[in-house]
């Protein structure tokens, strides 16, 4: 967790907090399945708890100045309900185990779904338990059932392309009094693939190059009868088009011979056309390449990728897709 | 649709309001006869209001409404009480501010406060009765409202209330022995400021004076005045006089104690002069914020009151030295035969054969037929009291609880006109009678007579008890008790026959089916009342010192009750620490094995997933197979299949028992041999 400290001379407190962080983080070793003990559980006191303490006191003052028998019998019972609750708080938590199912791969600013399974030993449920990435506020909120499971599902939006850890998430309760808060901190060991954002309006596919292997292929097949007919394909020459099939279905529909696949698609860093008259950043060119993959992918065109020196051989599939994709994810620079 | 069916179909929301309005109107409840009757109203209002928000589904009204209705509430608050502080205001500004605050359950935080003045608000309860009804109503409240907060914690679906009821309940129980360690040792100290003076209101009992009239409504008060328990047998029930205020001083309408100086009243109080044996008791006396000690005739040694100093006033009377709010404990010793005052008429018995002028013309004018008649002229006074007695009984005078309203001349009227009173009726016309025939008499007020619990041997005397008799001095003899209700309504003072208010329906059907069960159940409800009494509500400083002494402290003091408090914190807080560890290394027995197995393996070097499963395991044995003998990994490998085989495989019909089979893993493994220790290694690049 390499976080961005805020300036220690500017920001000195805030500075302090994000050392502070770190060290935590640090300290908490990263695992994909978590078993809440006594030293990963931690508890405070809320404000409501706080509140209750007052509470408490004055109903404790109103029976000493009233001499109220009874009204100590009231105040020191709900003390004694209020201490029971701590540890029924504490105890929805410890003990508690938390799997992580390793994500999907995700596309740069979509929601990743992290999936978590709570598993419970005991006999009792576990009420009111809270998960959400550290930091933000969107809990999901479940009841894990005695010696059974529950299943908690987690979104958050990574900005940036790249392998990144996943964010450290946090379990909380507050039942059943919501006087303390009980929380742990999880770093789970596994890692999120996250994909360049695909552009959303990319120009279409460049056009195919003939290949040097396709001609001999095409050789091997020559007589020119065709297989089928397809939807046109950018780059399917026009004397594939079949018209009189044109003119029925009223859109462009090709021969589906071996004679198109001479033509091979190269997706390639330096060949990703203008953006807005300039050339464009490497994430904005990474990104009309993770479009056009896609695109590619959807039309069941063979293509290969050429990202600087990094060359993957033209194919197709859904294996060959997800190759592309991690490709441009990683892709550190020429 | 059924109702109940349309409750179970209700959106979880409104049901959780409607639940949590419920419990608000049960805490409320009991103290509406305390509270004015536009708090009632607004609340009850506010409530129905709110439930009907609730079930319309309708938008929460505005901030505005809120504060008109509170700055309403607010000025009919001062308007009743004069104030905004003290008990009474701040119980009926709470009891609004409660149903106010309903109407503005928007976020989290004003659920909270809700809550919580729920809980002042089942405090504010114990301010009017602490009896074992009230407690048990307010155990339902105090479970009703954390019932409440925790369904409040369960964001999850739509609980059933029940399961957070048995939440609470189980918090509750568990909660119980920390509150009874709490109550018997946090120390008891005085109030922390002076008591406010409302404390000393609304409660009823003897008063100082008497008016014609005042005691009628005691006599229809059944609670309980006092317990006794007699140490030895107890007198006779005619016998059971006890004394509260002497009454010698009378202006025509109320009766007040004597305001001659006191030597005139040491002198009329003469020498006690004791007989017989001494009656030893213990009594627990209701709060009533009177200093009087009702003792039996006569207490001639101070009864032992831990807390108060208690002095004898000339009149024979106890009192401690202030208003006694609670419930106290005294033990005393009396004489029922004994003689007082002076034998000769001293000057200052002259002070109670005082009338004020201008009252009762015609009873002075009876006396004066009676001195000027011959026959009882010279008659002395143990004659006139006879002869007047017997007036009493034969003149067609009835005892009653509704003599109605006497004008001035009370006396006159008692005698002529109505001849029906109560006892204080009879007392106050009989010594202005006596007066009138130059005879020094007083009203003795106090408490007559009583009724045995045969379930703990206890007396028990109730307001109803409250009496007043006379005394009359005789020369020779000093004061002689005369109850002219004897004469009235023999049985009043002679057994358990007192005059009683109508009984309700159930309790007349319930006595005519079977008269000893209703008899046995209200004893039996007295003696639990009695154990209430003397457990939580008289649980005073003196009682936690006596436990201190039983425990074994010579001289124990509040900080003694300070350190066992502590004591017993860190006692509970080391059991705590103790149990958490222990549960901590407590671990499924399997899972032990399979972790040692599991350390083994990582010591050997050799990189596992965490958690490894015993197949992992075992295949991290066949990557390392050659730093081990052939058959110690074959060993190995099979005992990690048969610990994964315990726990995933279902166990063939005539296996051994799990838990043998089991033990006999843990055995094998100390047999096992295991790959040699080294440092791990180096990952692959």
């Amino acid at each position: 967790m390499n976080l961005a400290l805020p300036n220690p001379l500017l920001h000195p407190i805030q500075h302090l907090k994000a050392r502070i962080n770190t060290f935590w983080m640090s300290r908490l070793k990263p695992r994909d399945s978590f078993t809440l003990t006594q030293r990963t559980v931690y508890i405070l006191p809320t404000k409501p708890g706080w509140m209750l303490g007052v509470t408490l006191l004055v109903l404790l003052i109103a029976s000493i100045n009233y001499q109220l028998n009874l009204g100590y019998v009231l105040t020191f019972l709900l003390a004694g309900c209020a201490v029971v609750g701590m540890h029924v708080c504490h105890g929805t938590l410890r003990g508690l185990t938390l799997h992580l199912s390793p994500p999907e791969p995700t596309f740069a600013g979509s929601a990743a779904n992290v999936l978590v399974h709570l598993h419970s030993e005991r006999r009792a449920p576990r009420y009111g338990i809270g998960l959400a990435t550290l930091g933000s506020q969107e809990w999901s909120w479940t009841d894990v059932p005695g010696q059974g499971s529950a299943r908690v599902h987690l979104s958050f939006h990574p900005e940036q392309r790249g392998l990144h850890p996943l964010p450290a998430l946090t379990a909380e309760t507050q039942f059943p009094l919501g006087t303390f808060r009980v929380w742990t901190v999880w770093r789970p060991a596994a890692s999120l693939l996250v994909y360049p954002a695909a552009e959303s309006r990319p120009p279409p596919l460049p056009p195919g190059t003939p290949s040097a292997g396709g001609v001999q292929a095409a050789q091997r097949r020559s007589s020119g009868e065709f297989d089928g007919v397809r939807a046109y394909q950018r780059g399917d020459p026009l004397k594939a088009v079949v018209w009189k099939k044109v003119a029925k279905a009223g859109q462009l529909v090709s021969r589906d011979t071996q004679q198109a696949q001479r033509f091979e698609l190269w997706l390639d860093l330096n060949h990703t056309g203008a953006f807005a008259g300039s050339a464009g950043t490497l994430e904005q060119r990474l990104s009309r390449l993770c479009a056009w993959v896609l695109a590619a992918g959807k039309q069941d065109v063979r293509f290969g990728l050429r990202l600087g020196g990094q060359e993957i051989a033209p194919d197709q599939g859904e294996a060959h897709q997800r190759a592309c994709l991690t490709a441009l994810a990683l892709y550190a620079g020429a | 649709m059924h109702f109940s069916e349309r409750l179970s179909h209700l959106p979880r929301d409104t049901r959780d309001t409607l639940f949590l309005l419920c419990v608000i109107a049960w805490v409320v409840m009991p103290q509406t006869t305390h509270l004015p009757l536009w708090c009632s109203g607004m609340t009850a209002l506010v409530l129905l209001w709110r439930g009907w928000i609730a079930v319309k589904g309708r938008p929460l009204p505005s901030r505005w409404w809120l504060l008109l209705w509170l700055a309403v509430a607010s000025v009919a608050t001062f308007g009743e009480h004069r104030t905004l502080m003290g008990r009474d205001a701040g119980v009926t500004f709470l009891v609004v501010l409660l149903a106010l605050k309903t109407l503005e359950m928007r976020a989290r935080r004003d659920a909270f406060v809700v809550f919580f003045l729920g809980f002042f608000t089942l405090l504010s309860n114990f301010f009017f009765s602490q009896s074992l009804l009230t407690a048990a109503a307010m155990v339902v409240g105090l479970l009703g409202l954390l019932t409440a907060l925790v369904n409040h914690h369960m964001p999850v679906g739509r609980p059933p209330l029940m399961q957070a009821a048995r939440t609470a309940g189980w918090m509750t129980l568990l909660g119980a022995p920390i509150m009874v360690v709490l109550f018997v040792l946090f120390p008891r100290v005085a109030p922390l400021w002076g008591l406010p003076g409302d404390a000393m209101g609304g409660r009823s009992g003897l008063s100082g004076s008497m008016q014609v009239g005042s005691l009628a409504s005691l006599a229809l008060d059944s609670s309980v005045a006092m317990r006794i328990r007699f140490e030895g047998a107890p007198p006779p029930q005619n016998e059971l006089y006890f004394r509260g205020p002497v009454l010698s001083n009378f202006d025509g309408r109320d009766w007040k104690p004597s305001r001659a100086p006191l030597s005139a009243r040491l002198q009329a109080a003469g020498t006690l002069r004791l007989s017989g044996p001494p009656v030893a008791y213990v009594v627990t006396l209701a709060g009533n914020n009177h200093p009087w000690l009702p003792v039996l005739d006569a207490t001639p040694e101070a009864p032992t009151l831990a807390g108060y100093s208690v002095s004898r006033g000339p009149e024979l009377q106890w009192a401690a030295d202030r208003p006694m709010p609670e419930l106290v404990r005294f033990k005393a010793n009396s004489y029922t035969s004994f003689r007082y005052g002076p034998e000769v008429r001293v000057p200052a018995l002259q002070d109670f054969v005082n009338l004020p002028a201008g009252f009762n013309p015609r009873t002075l004018q009876w006396a004066e037929e009676i001195r000027a008649n011959p026959n009882t002229a010279r008659a002395d006074t143990a004659t006139l009291v006879a002869l007047v007695m017997e007036r009493l009984r034969t003149g067609g005078y009835r005892y009653t609880l509704e003599p109605g309203v006497y004008g001035n001349h009370t006396a006159d009227e008692f005698w002529f006109d109505r001849k029906e009173g109560f006892c204080e009726h009879i007392a106050s016309s009989f010594v202005l009678l006596m007066r009138a025939l130059d005879v020094p008499a007083r009203v003795v007020t106090g408490y007559q007579g009583g009724e045995l619990n045969a379930v703990d041997g206890i007396w028990t005397v109730r307001q109803s008890d409250a009496h007043a008799w006379t005394e009359v001095w005789m020369a020779g003899q000093g004061w002689v008790r005369v109850d002219p209700t004897s004469a009235v309504a023999p049985a009043r003072t002679g057994s358990l026959a007192r005059l009683l208010p109508p009984r309700s329906a159930i309790a007349q059907a319930l006595g005519r089916i079977s008269p000893g069960f209703e008899i046995n159940l209200r004893a039996l409800w007295e003696a639990t009342n009695n154990r209430w009494n003397q457990w939580v509500l008289n649980y005073s400083q003196a009682r936690q010192l006596d436990m201190l002494r039983n425990l074994g402290f010579d001289t124990p003091s509040w900080e003694d009750l300070s350190y066992l408090l502590l004591g017993a914190i860190i006692a509970a807080s080391l059991v705590g620490a103790a149990w958490t560890q222990w549960e901590r290394l407590r671990q499924d027995p399997w899972l032990r094995l399979l972790h040692a197995a599991d350390r083994k393996l990582r010591r050997a070097g050799m990189l596992l997933q965490e958690p490894a499963t015993p197949r992992q395991l075992a295949a991290a044995l066949q990557t390392h197979a050659e730093q081990m003998q052939p058959q110690d990994l074959a060993r190995a490998q099979r005992w990690l299949q048969q610990l994964e085989a315990w726990r995933y495989a279902p166990a063939a019909p005539n296996s051994p028992p799990a838990r043998a089979a089991l033990g006999t893993l843990q055995r094998e493994f100390r047999q096992l041999r295991w790959p040699p220790n080294r440092p791990p290694h180096p990952p692959t690049p």
